[in-house]
């Protein structure tokens, strides 16, 4: 038994880790859905370009600046890019939308890949959370063990927000019938404007924590993460906050146990397997509403 | 204008049966080279000499390539030692442009007999049916041509054997998000099982221990004929997409354009798997199989295959395609049955898309699974987009466009350029990329029908503009 604990433990602590890393990200995922019922292609390659801001900025800059300007960053492009590239797009077939979100996250990587170089960079250390930790007999960085209690915490505010504030009203009120809401008077474009803000700050937060873990950022090293993170918020139900977590940290750790069973080619392809699991037998996730198509 | 027409044919017959009989009898060089290079000076001069060897050897070999080179050379050199008549001067034309001589010939040939055609058979179906046939065969010759005149490793050359098998990939997946209305992002899957199939069992016997270095020559030792081993291609994509059809085609737009992305992702995975290395090679490149030296075969197999596509879609299944994308319950209660239409477009997408795979693992000589990403998928996508959503000929003008933009006319974007000693900025590495998707973004959002709409090329249209077809929104 101790053996056991032993040989899995570590493979456990990554899998709560990412898992932790993959509900920040799917928060923005099914956010965006929830209201705009578009997936958005870009949001990894938001998540990828917060990593670099992180690099560049952390060149110059002393941490207790890079870190608060890399969310500021993070959240004015995830703004402009729903501003840009699906503002103008609001009344276009939902096909439209999808292909200019895929429009978008090509663009990204190709500015990124035109800004570096197409060379991997090595993110910086970030004191205190990279520190090595050992657990029981794992040894591990401090990152595994904060992203749990941050995420968790930051999922408890953004459901305070939600279920609390008149935007989060607002929001709720959106997500459930676009046109009658905007009859109603809520600012249909401000509410769309504050979803992608919510999602960009997490997926940075989430890149600090992800990139403490995976050092090497490259124009597509995002791209992996977001579909995931995806998968995870459909997996959860998509609209569903708690869903997504709950559906980020099972994938997290069932990609590392695989890992640990030894079929590492498979970690990825095992994500995809569980959605089409899931959309064949329960379509709605675990959380999420059951809706009607109407004629 | 019929009589006309007759002996315009008949003078061309005679046309092309001058520059056949021409080229046939200048194909002797070597008497021809006995009629140019006058003996005495051959005796005195030894470099005459050799040059005049070195052609002879080489026809010995009957290496034509190596023969026009020392032909060249010796033409070059000794220019002024060689004595050349008006008749040979024609012959050694003729020797020289043998290939594009007898193409164009042959396009002579096809132009008069449709000429023939339109004097005898006077219905409006066949007129169009002779019009297509000149065009046709006007663009193969054309590109034969071009192909002899500006070598088979140019650029012009390499853009348009890309874009050809683009082209397909494009139109394979224009049938199923522009035609049928399903928004499926697993192409590169399916490109995948393609490319692997044809390269597996094109292999060269006596490379595959080379090849499959690290799986003891690997399980397959048979090579199968190159039509086969396309066909196949084909197939194995087509069985794969039935399968994977079967549950994912009952999901709506998003969910399954999520869930195709998954089954790309996953076969790419099991591609890589190291238990299937003897027959996939694992994750290590698959090399040494069969390729294509010319552009006239991508262009042929594509252009069959996107002939193909377009009798599907001009048949009563590609009316009842339109039918499910523009309405899906309206298309259910008249009748269509919604599964099988779904997977029949899902199937022959497929089908084309292995053939458009197998055609790119040729022209790129090698295979990789980890190439094949939804980044590929994208791209097509993009072009289909840029073509417009269920235009055929939309797609095919935009694979041609992307890919000379993006492989040769965007090419000066990624050089560091100066002007005197002004460095224009920006211009580096990669920028060329960032123009490309700063354009595609601009169709995307702002020009959103893309080039053709849901309109097809047609040449009424482009003749008489203002009278002909109906304007439509």
């Amino acid at each position: 038994m101790y053996d056991f604990i032993n040989a899995n433990l570590p493979y456990l602590l990554a899998g709560i880790s990412v898992g932790g890393q993959y509900a920040l990200i799917a928060i923005g995922y099914t956010m965006v859905y929830g209201i705009l019922r578009l997936i958005n292609f870009a949001h990894g390659d938001v998540f990828t370009a917060a990593a670099y801001a992180m690099v560049y900025m952390n060149a110059t800059l002393p941490l207790y600046i890079s870190l608060p300007l890399t969310i500021i960053f993070t959240v004015v492009l995830g703004y402009t890019v729903e501003r840009v590239a699906y503002k103008p797009l609001r009344s276009a077939p939902r096909m439209s939308i999808m292909i200019s979100a895929i429009g978008v996250s090509y663009l990204l990587q190709n500015l990124m890949w035109y800004i570096t170089g197409g060379l991997a960079q090595q993110y910086p250390t970030i004191p205190w959370i990279s520190n090595t930790v050992t657990i029981l007999t794992a040894t591990t960085k401090m990152v595994t063990l904060i992203t749990p209690v941050l995420t968790l915490v930051l999922v408890l505010l953004l459901v305070q927000l939600i279920n609390h504030t008149k935007i989060g009203m607002a929001m709720r009120a959106v997500s459930k019938d676009f046109e009658t809401s905007r009859l109603m008077g809520i600012k249909i474009d401000n509410v769309i404007s504050v979803t992608f803000v919510i999602g960009s700050f997490l997926a940075a937060i989430g890149s600090m924590l992800y990139f403490t873990n995976y050092t090497a950022v490259t124009p597509t090293s995002g791209a992996m993460p977001g579909l995931k993170a995806f998968v995870a918020a459909v997996f959860g139900g998509i609209g569903s906050i708690p869903g997504a977590v709950i559906g980020a940290f099972i994938i997290g750790i069932a990609e590392n146990i695989i890992k640990a069973v030894g079929l590492t080619t498979f970690s990825d392809a095992f994500t995809f397997a569980l959605l089409i699991f899931v959309l064949i037998f329960k379509p709605t996730g675990l959380f999420g509403e059951v809706t009607h198509e109407k004629v | 204008m019929k009589a006309f027409k007759i002996i315009l044919s008949l003078l061309l017959v005679v046309l092309a049966g001058f520059l056949i009989f021409y080229s046939i009898n200048a194909s002797d060089l070597s008497t021809l080279l006995e009629d140019i290079v006058p003996q005495e000076t051959m005796q005195q001069d030894k470099g005459l000499q050799k040059a005049v060897k070195r052609i002879n050897d080489s026809l010995a070999e009957a290496n034509q390539d190596k023969t026009l080179r020392s032909l060249n050379r010796l033409l070059e050199d000794f220019s002024d030692k060689i004595q050349m008549d008006a008749e040979a001067k024609l012959d050694l034309f003729f020797y020289r442009n043998n290939k594009v001589t007898l193409a164009f010939a042959l396009f002579i040939l096809i132009l008069s007999a449709a000429l023939i055609a339109s004097a005898l058979l006077k219905q409006q179906k066949y007129q169009k049916a002779i019009i297509m046939a000149v065009l046709i065969a006007m663009l193969y010759s054309g590109i034969y041509i071009v192909e002899n005149l500006v070598g088979s490793n140019s650029m012009l050359m390499t853009v348009l054997k890309k874009g050809a098998i683009y082209a397909l990939l494009a139109v394979s997946m224009n049938l199923l998000n522009g035609f049928t209305g399903l928004f499926s992002l697993g192409q590169a899957g399916f490109m995948l099982i393609g490319a692997y199939t044809y390269a597996i069992f094109t292999i060269d016997p006596a490379s595959r221990a080379q090849v499959y270095q690290y799986y003891d020559g690997g399980l397959v030792q048979f090579t199968l004929p190159v039509m086969v081993a396309i066909i196949l291609a084909g197939l194995a994509a087509a069985f794969f997409a039935f399968l994977i059809g079967l549950p994912v085609l009952r999901l709506k737009s998003d969910y399954l354009a999520i869930a195709t992305l998954g089954f790309a992702e996953i076969i790419r995975a099991i591609f890589q798997y190291d238990g299937l290395g003897p027959i996939t090679n694992g994750s290590n490149l698959l090399r040494k199989f069969t390729t294509f030296n010319t552009a006239l075969f991508p262009f042929a197999v594509s252009g069959i295959c996107i002939a193909l596509i377009a009798l599907l879609i001009n048949s009563t299944y590609g009316r009842s395609f339109k039918a499910i994308r523009d309405d899906e319950v309206a298309a259910e209660a008249m009748g269509i049955n919604l599964f099988v239409h779904k997977q029949l477009a899902f199937v022959t997408s497929s089908f084309f898309a292995g053939i458009g795979g197998a055609l790119l693992a040729m022209y790129q000589t090698t295979v990789q699974a980890a190439a094949f990403t939804s980044a590929m998928t994208y791209e097509i996508l993009l072009i289909v987009v840029i073509g417009g959503m269920g235009s055929i000929s939309g797609s095919v003008l935009a694979s041609f466009l992307f890919v000379a933009s993006s492989e040769w006319w965007l090419r000066f974007l990624d050089n560091v350029t100066y002007i005197g000693t002004f460095k224009v900025p920006l211009l580096r590495s990669g920028f060329r990329m960032v123009v490309f998707s700063v354009i595609i973004m601009a169709v995307v959002l702002f020009y959103r029908k893309g080039i053709m709409g849901d309109k097809e090329f047609s040449l009424k249209r482009l003749l008489e503009p203002r009278k002909g077809g109906k304007r439509r929104g």
